[in-house]
């Protein structure tokens, strides 16, 4: 197993669903974290703090998780090519004008994640913080 | 090219991805790489085998051979498998005006193995398959590209 997942409930000025990922995130885990997310989700968790700061390692793969959970927290089907023009230019739309709702955060993130988050865009518009404590009050 | 310092050989299989990271990582920290070099490295070749994996053999068994040199200043990394032949230096590069939040991931693997090497190379293998060989310098690259 190269990755461990441990979800968590905290409570801020909104209850926070907390998953840590301890290890290497990669094509074998990646549909793993996807699923968690869902359930988290389904079982009526609105605000998600991905906490990576036991994260070595990230692939392409792992993007997909991260991007995925982006997505299910909006209540959005995970990326899907066949969805409609017109929900591409209200999410551009929401980019554009930067109202991109936060209820998904990251923190933690080691260095040799976060380069690979930057060299593809995701960085940019995942809220990203030093720790656990300025995460959660963010939200 | 001077004789590989290590060869793995692995089933085409996403739980043996570890394994061959695990590879890599020793072997840049073995040559003295710069720290950014290796983890740039240890990405590209996991890009390189998930592709492998996922979109050459598709689900069915195979078998990814992994295997390492220092050539002067570089790291030389050759990938060789039996997939059906698949050049993935030949793909385009996602479009990058496209909002991050809309694009998503999709296609970024090639994006990310170029930007994390040197020196990207395919060629057919003979009997069939593939040989994708990736070089990184041991050198520290001047500026980070974030």
């Amino acid at each position: 197993m190269t990755l461990q997942t441990t979800v968590e409930k905290a409570e801020g000025r909104v209850p926070v669903t907390i998953v840590q990922l301890d290890g290497e995130l990669d094509g074998s885990s990646y549909e793993h974290v996807i699923a968690t997310v869902r359930h988290v989700y389904d079982t009526g968790g609105r605000h998600l703090l991905m906490d990576l700061t036991n994260l070595s390692f990230i692939s392409s793969s792992g993007l997909v998780a991260v991007h995925s959970s982006l997505r299910l927290m909006r209540g959005e089907a995970p990326p899907d090519p066949e969805y409609g023009w017109a929900a591409l230019r209200a999410i551009n739309d929401e980019v554009d004008s930067g109202t991109v709702e936060s209820n998904f955060r990251l923190c933690g993130t080691q260095d040799a994640v976060q380069k690979v988050l930057d060299r593809t865009g995701l960085g940019g518009i995942i809220p990203s913080h030093p720790d656990r404590a300025s995460a959660i009050a963010a939200f | 090219m001077g004789p590989a310092e290590r060869r793995l050989r692995v089933p085409a299989e996403l739980g043996f991805l570890a394994e061959v990271r695990a590879l890599v990582r020793e072997a840049a920290r073995a040559a003295d790489a710069a720290p950014d070099g290796a983890d740039d490295l240890v990405q590209a070749v996991d890009e390189a085998a998930t592709n492998t994996i996922v979109h050459g053999y598709a689900g069915r068994p195979g078998w990814i051979e992994v295997a390492l040199a220092v050539v002067g200043r570089d790291i030389v990394v050759t990938l060789e498998d039996g997939a059906p032949a698949f050049d993935p230096t030949a793909l385009p590069d996602p479009d990058m005006r496209v909002p991050a939040l809309v694009r998503g991931p999709g296609g970024m693997g090639i994006r990310l193995m170029r930007m994390a090497t040197d020196g990207l190379d395919y060629r057919p293998r003979d009997g069939g398959g593939n040989i994708l060989t990736l070089t990184r310098s041991l050198d520290p690259r001047p500026t980070e590209d974030r």
